[in-house]
């Protein structure tokens, strides 16, 4: 169940667009935002919302990495593995990140603070290797600089 | 007019032709996935890679999306070209299983036409391949979603041509997936072209599943019967079991598709019920036997009270060819009544719908498509029309308003797929002239005059007949000034029937004799008719229908008559006189097994004889133009022959 609140700002937000379709990104990060990830009722929600099917908001989901289908930690890291972070040899960040969050890819931290998920490219190959986390963009990455910014991460409201 | 030349070939195409189907016109297949002529350019698989020499264009292109040109110079034979397409062919096989041997799809399989086609027959590949989990998607269609080669075919008709909503593409590059939100049947009632269009076995057509390969089939042209739209198809059959039924291409009609009452409604055809021997006075006996013991019942009973009170009843579910030869019958008899309608309603609105129809008013499927509006007469389109709700929903994407006039609120199941305005009369159609626009109403039922002010309003029409032949039972019905039974009964005047694929309403058959009905399913009437002769369904049977549009199109025989061989009794192979049939059994037979139907024309014809009446070919006179009609053809619109009214 959504507030009325939020289902009202979404009306209008879908109300402004031109297509309902294209809105629907948008309906989705909000519904993600509330529930913390893109649950199946939030699929059924969000397809209510914007007059199309539940297949077709499932469509959109599965393409876009950053709308999560199952549940995530508090923070997501998304670790680059496009062409040129793999130059840049990402992948011993992602060994490392793998060997100090003690997940594999795509899995969470114990303590429920962490998912480890691979992305494309960010837009940051002058910076590779390159990861976001929380949202937060970090590059030019070395074990040590992941490790510091994971313990900022951890602190960080 | 472009003028291109590809491997040597000059070709001249019109404008917006692609390269891909310029070469096709010329006899020379560019090998493909993706491309579909009645789907939108995809440009996903990247197979029908060619080299352009020279022109406005030069190297590897994609022919599928590119526009024939002046002055391009093609080769599908380039070193470079092949090498690309045998490079594909490699990278799409990547993760396809090699299960051909198990897979229902495997004999007629475009992936393995063109593996083999495309150079790529040793694998290179020694990872692992990518698997999924397949969903249950109904009980017509299976999902084998490993097999699947990305080519977005299933998803652009599914959603773009057909409307659907529930079944689409998820997930992203290697985890690309086709599929539903969640499990369940899919609900698209045209679902079943998936089977037809999936280049390769990821969709298969569950109710025919490993029964026999593709060489196995026994098949041939025909004409689908559920409804009046005509549409056409090609049943597959084996062992004198229809398998499969599948779509064949008529522009004029369906175009390639058919809808699911098409394709998974046949169990009719195979069923081991239907009856399949003659029978007199409640025992078996032999066909000429019965045919014999018909028209004797026929003179005795003309003799008794007069030709007058006797009526040969017919109905749309005949071929035309019966329908000719029950008037011919009638006649041979000493003038008997003729009857192709039980119903005075419906054989007043599909008469009225012949006679109001003619070469100018009758709309083309292409004039549906490019309507400017369409307005539907108190019509459930889904029921009596399927295939049209395609041709409606693509006048919809270009912009045409639809409109349901006067109808009833159509059921859930029956959504069609495009958005209408409903208005309660025509009066609130925007006519515009009525020159762009289409009407499509059912016929049957209808009163004339409605039909008439329908017709006057300058817009094209599409009137839907009451049964899959009933434009030909109204044309014969005009020319022989037939009479629903259900008058003839009312005014005292009949007093006998012989039936002949009619559908006796109930309440009448108390009222009259039956002397003999010839049928291929079990009704009322058989069951009270002392002498029956089984006919043969359109499957196991040569003929000709006529459409709703005034259409004539012949359908083929595509397997003999008999009981299919799966479940086959076995006291047609069993010993009369040991307890245990020894073995191998040796019973010795010339005659198929409940194979002794024969089509409903070619009974009236010995029964014609028999009457004394000279043997008759069914399509001479006026109708000797349709009998060199071509099965594989699109068939010819009776009005050009001067048949139309």
């Amino acid at each position: 169940m959504i507030p009325e609140t939020l289902k009202t700002s979404l009306e209008a937000r879908i109300a402004s667009a031109i297509t309902a379709r294209e809105a629907a990104v948008d309906v989705m990060k909000e519904l993600q935002a509330h529930y913390g990830w893109l649950t199946d009722e939030a699929v059924a929600e969000a397809a209510a919302l914007l007059g199309l099917s539940p297949l077709q908001v499932e469509e959109l989901a599965t393409f876009y990495e950053m709308i999560y289908r199952r549940p995530v930690g508090k923070k997501v890291i998304h670790v680059c593995d496009s062409i040129s972070c793999w130059c840049a040899d990402c992948d011993k960040i992602i060994q490392h990140l793998k060997d100090k969050l003690g997940v594999g890819l795509g899995g969470t931290t114990a303590d429920g603070m962490f998912t480890l998920l691979p992305c494309c490219c960010m837009g940051m190959c002058g910076d590779s290797p390159a990861m976001s986390v929380g949202g937060v963009p970090y590059g030019r990455l070395t074990p040590e600089l992941v490790d510091e910014i994971l313990e900022a991460e951890r602190h960080k409201v | 007019m472009p003028k291109l030349i590809i491997d040597d070939i000059p070709v001249e195409v019109a404008p917006g032709t692609s390269v891909l189907e310029a070469a096709r016109s010329v006899g020379i297949t560019i090998p493909h996935f993706c491309y579909h002529p009645a789907l939108a350019i995809a440009a996903a698989c990247r197979l029908c890679a060619v080299k352009l020499l020279d022109g406005p264009v030069k190297g590897i292109q994609m022919s599928c999306a590119l526009p024939a040109q002046d002055g391009m110079v093609v080769s599908t034979t380039d070193p470079e070209a092949l090498k690309m397409r045998s490079l594909v062919i490699e990278w799409l096989m990547l993760n396809h299983p090699h299960d051909c041997p198990i897979c229902d799809e495997g004999g007629e399989c475009l992936l393995q036409d063109f593996t083999i086609a495309g150079g790529h027959s040793r694998r290179r590949y020694q990872g692992k391949k990518r698997t999924f989990q397949n969903q249950y998607l109904g009980e017509g269609i299976h999902h084998e979603m490993n097999r699947c080669i990305e080519c977005y075919r299933c998803v652009r008709f599914y959603q773009d041509y057909a409307g659907g909503t529930d079944f689409g593409v998820m997930g992203s590059a290697g985890r690309v997936y086709f599929g539903r939100f969640q499990e369940g049947p899919l609900e698209s009632p045209f679902s079943g072209n998936l089977v037809d269009i999936c280049p390769t076995g990821v969709f298969t057509d569950k109710t025919g599943r490993f029964r026999a390969r593709y060489w196995d089939y026994q098949f041939a042209p025909s004409i689908c019967q559920h409804c009046s739209v005509g549409c056409n198809t090609s049943p597959q059959n084996f062992q004198r079991e229809t398998i499969k039924i599948v779509g064949r291409r008529n522009d004029q009609v369906n175009g390639w598709f058919i809808c699911d009452r098409a394709r998974f409604d046949k169990a009719y055809l195979n069923d081991p019920q239907r009856p399949r021997d003659p029978r007199l006075d409640g025992a078996t006996c032999g066909y000429d036997v019965a045919v014999d013991a018909a028209a004797k019942s026929i003179t005795e009973f003309v003799r008794r009270n007069g030709a007058g009170a006797l009526a040969f009843v017919g109905s749309p579910r005949l071929s035309l060819e019966g329908m000719i030869l029950l008037a011919q019958l009638a006649r041979a008899a000493g003038g008997a009544r003729l009857s192709y309608y039980g119903d005075p309603d419906q054989q007043q609105g599909s008469v009225a719908a012949a006679k109001l129809l003619h070469e100018e008013n009758t709309a083309y499927v292409r004039e549906i498509e490019q309507a400017q509006w369409v307005a539907l007469h108190a019509l459930d389109l889904m029921e009596e029309g399927p295939m049209l709700a395609l041709a409606v929903r693509k006048a919809f994407l270009a912009g045409a308003q639809i409109f349901l006039v006067d109808g009833d609120p159509i059921p859930a199941r029956n959504i069609p797929p495009f958005k209408y305005t409903a208005v309660e009369s025509l009066d609130q159609v925007p006519f515009e002239g009525g020159g762009k626009g289409v009407i499509i109403c059912g016929c049957g039922k209808k009163d004339p005059e409605l039909l008439a002010q329908i017709a006057s309003s300058g817009a094209k029409l599409v009137m839907l007949q009451p049964g899959a032949n009933g434009f030909a039972a109204a044309l014969l019905t005009i020319e022989h000034a037939a009479s629903p039974l259900t008058e003839l009964v009312a005014s005292g005047q009949v007093k006998g029937v012989v039936c002949f694929e009619a559908d006796v309403p109930d309440g009448l058959l108390s009222q009259v004799e039956v002397l003999a009905s010839a049928d291929w399913r079990r009704g009322p009437v058989h069951d009270k008719s002392p002498i029956f002769l089984p006919t043969t369904t359109w499957v196991e049977s040569d003929g000709t229908a006529i459409n709703c549009e005034g259409r004539a199109q012949r359908f083929e025989r595509s397997r003999v008559a008999g009981l299919p061989l799966r479940g086959l009794d076995p006291k047609y192979y069993g010993s009369a006189t040991e307890a245990v049939t020894l073995h191998p059994p040796r019973l010795h037979r010339k005659e198929v097994p409940g194979g002794a139907e024969r089509d409903a024309w070619q009974v009236m014809a010995q029964l014609i004889e028999r009457l004394g009446g000279e043997p008759v070919e069914p399509l001479s006179g006026k109708w000797r133009a349709l009998k060199s009609l071509d099965p594989e053809g699109e068939g010819v619109r009776i009005f050009e022959m001067g048949l139309g009214e």
